[in-house]
């Protein structure tokens, strides 16, 4: 799932005509998507909206979690509301989508938030360390080591060490609930060019059952990670995710197979 | 020289994040970088939970100047054996002996005399 970011046209385009005219341009383009099919209807679609997701996001950062993993949970509320969405219906999409969005996020704090009961300056801590590895990670041209993500985070090792922890507690709650029900399936896994060439690889033919379970977006990160041999810092890079959220996808995905393989 | 940490950690999962922590804490001494601390923790993780529920597992860490040596059992899973002794995984399959191969520099299975098994996992700084 690559949150779109750099795009911004469409948002300008949106911005820049009368909200009757957004509402009929977001109308047709909701008819071509589920009257014909035409995904590229449903891509431009999330980019219009996507400003939404992150005005709604911003209401939830400094709970916690990092602001770009609230804006990824936003945006699948956001396509659930994409796809749900009834023609028949007289709302506007962003009317529609909000509530959808908002739950969406709610649902994630609820669902995946504290599995232990962490204290808060740990979980902002936690939630600031990825920004702190990604632009250490661009400064030094190698991973951190815990000393210096410390000295950027002006705290302490411990402290650092402490709260990579935390997050890992909060994140494998989510695990058993992963990509296999139709309700969890991240709808974004259907974006992007890298999942649909991993559909077509040779390789998928011999994956485990288990491995074939994981969403595409799962099983890229952990093609390029195992087959491949790139590290985290890299598959970051490709997928558009922070370094921290690859490490806990590949631990999710390996726990999820385990499970799978164990039913 | 090679200082050496000892730890008993039952097997059930409430533990591994204490056990995580402790493999973090120990790495940082060493001055791995994240991606390597996260590596040797990941090698861990797998290695445990194939390992069963049961009882508890002994760990033991040699810090060196460059690295660290794991020492993960005994082990009575002999499943966990043959999963690393198998040769090497066909493309597309993701196997333990994979994922060792990949977050690891080099891994062995040794026999105690018990019949059991003990894994060595060798985690070099600043390698690959």
């Amino acid at each position: 799932m690559n949150l779109p970011r750099g795009n911004h046209a469409s948002a300008d385009a949106r911005r820049a005509t009368s909200p009757e005219r957004a509402r009929e341009e977001d109308r047709e383009l909701l008819r071509r998507y589920h009257e014909t099919g035409d995904t590229t209807a449903r891509e431009e679609l999330i980019q219009r909206h996507l400003p939404l997701v992150r005005s709604l996001a911003r209401r939830y950062a400094g709970r916690g979690e990092a602001l770009e993993d609230i804006e990824q949970v936003g945006a699948i509320g956001l396509i659930k509301a994409i796809d749900r969405f009834e023609l028949e219906r007289e709302v506007s999409l962003a009317t529609y989508a909000t509530p959808n969005v908002v739950g969406e996020i709610k649902r994630h704090f609820r669902d995946k938030g504290w599995a232990i009961r962490v204290p808060r300056a740990l979980q902002e801590l936690n939630a600031s360390m990825s920004g702190a590895i990604e632009r250490l990670t661009g400064r030094l041209g190698r991973s951190p080591s815990i000393a210096e993500i410390a000295e950027e985070l002006k705290t302490t090792p411990e402290e650092v060490l402490e709260a990579m922890e935390v997050g890992s507690a909060y994140s494998t709650v989510s695990l058993s609930s992963g990509p296999t029900g139709d309700e969890e399936l991240d709808p974004l896994e259907t974006i992007g060019g890298e999942d649909a060439e991993f559909e077509r690889s040779e390789d998928r033919a011999a994956l485990e059952p288990a491995l074939e379970r994981l969403a595409p977006r799962e099983r890229e990160i952990l093609r390029m990670r195992f087959e491949e041999g790139l590290p985290q810092t890299q598959i970051a890079q490709r997928v558009g995710l922070s370094q921290m959220h690859v490490s806990r996808l590949i631990r999710k995905s390996l726990a999820l197979m385990r499970e799978e393989l164990l039913r | 020289m090679r200082e050496r940490i000892d730890l008993e950690a039952p097997l059930s999962g409430d533990f591994q994040a204490v056990v995580r922590l402790i493999i973090g804490g120990i790495a940082e001494r060493v001055d791995f970088a994240f991606e390597e601390i996260d590596d040797l923790q990941l090698a861990v993780e797998r290695l445990l939970a194939e390992a069963g529920t049961i009882g508890s597992v002994r760990l033991s860490f040699e810090v060196g100047a460059n690295g660290i040596r794991t020492r993960v059992g005994p082990l009575s899973e002999h499943k966990v054996a043959e999963a690393l002794r198998d040769g090497d995984a066909m493309p597309g399959e993701l196997t333990l002996r994979r994922i060792l191969q990949t977050v690891v520099d080099s891994f062995g299975v040794d026999e105690s005399d018990d019949g059991r098994i003990v894994v060595r996992l060798e985690k070099l700084k600043g390698v690959g």
